[in-house]
């Protein structure tokens, strides 16, 4: 894959950096869609809802799952002509928009403890984003 | 890939790769949505840090790469946050 001589980058909507932040944003519209279906269907009481499978009740799940196939598609689009080790690092901001994401919309209480967790796992991400990124292209 | 373009012995090797890693990621993706009932988004997504320390660490055993500095520094502020998360 690396291999390839790198295309020329098309513009307006197939630009691989408007669908690297697409991308990002789909996968944090998913994960809060995703959280906003779990809670309307949340049966913390039964044993089964551990395993998840009643969240397909909801269509907001449903609707979550979508957009993460979007991510996806769009992901493996950016792929072909941004390589990993550059996408993969500038991908790692969905991490601080997840949080603020669950600060902003979910109404969320995040502690200062949380936030300091957050932001150190951040800075870890941040800092190992590029190495495993070579890692993943040898894989 | 390369792989795939031999017999259809290996084919079958890649085939079963990637079910299997499918199988693992829908498996993933189900627990996650029961942890999802219970928990703050908030306080789960950091844990997703958690696969990246656990790819480089395989990568370290199985493809023999070298844990440089970078990654071990990273991998311990990644811990560490993951550890001050949960406890909030």
């Amino acid at each position: 894959m690396t291999n390839q001589p790198k295309r020329n980058r098309p513009s307006g909507f197939a630009n691989p950096w408007l669908q690297l932040a697409l991308s990002v944003l789909c996968v944090l519209v998913s994960e809060l869609l995703l959280k906003c279906g779990a809670n309307d269907i949340a049966d913390p009481s039964s044993v089964w809802s551990w395993t998840g499978i009643n969240g397909l009740a909801s269509p907001l799940v449903w609707l979550g799952i979508a957009f993460v196939i979007a991510s996806f598609l769009s992901w493996l689009y950016v792929l072909k002509y941004i390589p990993l080790t550059i996408a993969f690092p500038l991908s790692r901001v969905v991490d601080i928009l997840v949080p603020l994401g669950c600060w902003i919309f979910l109404g969320e209480f995040i502690s200062t403890r949380r936030w300091c967790g957050i932001a150190l796992v951040v800075i870890g991400l941040a800092l190992v984003a590029k190495p495993v990124a070579r890692i993943e292209e040898r894989l | 890939m390369e792989n795939t373009q031999k017999s259809g012995f290996r084919n079958l090797r890649f085939i079963s790769r990637v079910v299997g890693g499918i199988a693992l990621m829908t498996i993933s993706f189900f627990l996650t949505l029961g942890l999802l009932q219970r928990f703050d988004l908030s306080y789960l997504y950091p844990f997703q840090g958690l696969s990246v320390i656990i790819i480089s660490l395989m990568a370290a055993v199985m493809l023999k790469e070298k844990l440089t500095l970078q990654l071990t520094i990273g991998a311990l502020l990644i811990s560490a946050g993951i550890v001050l998360v949960s406890l909030s």
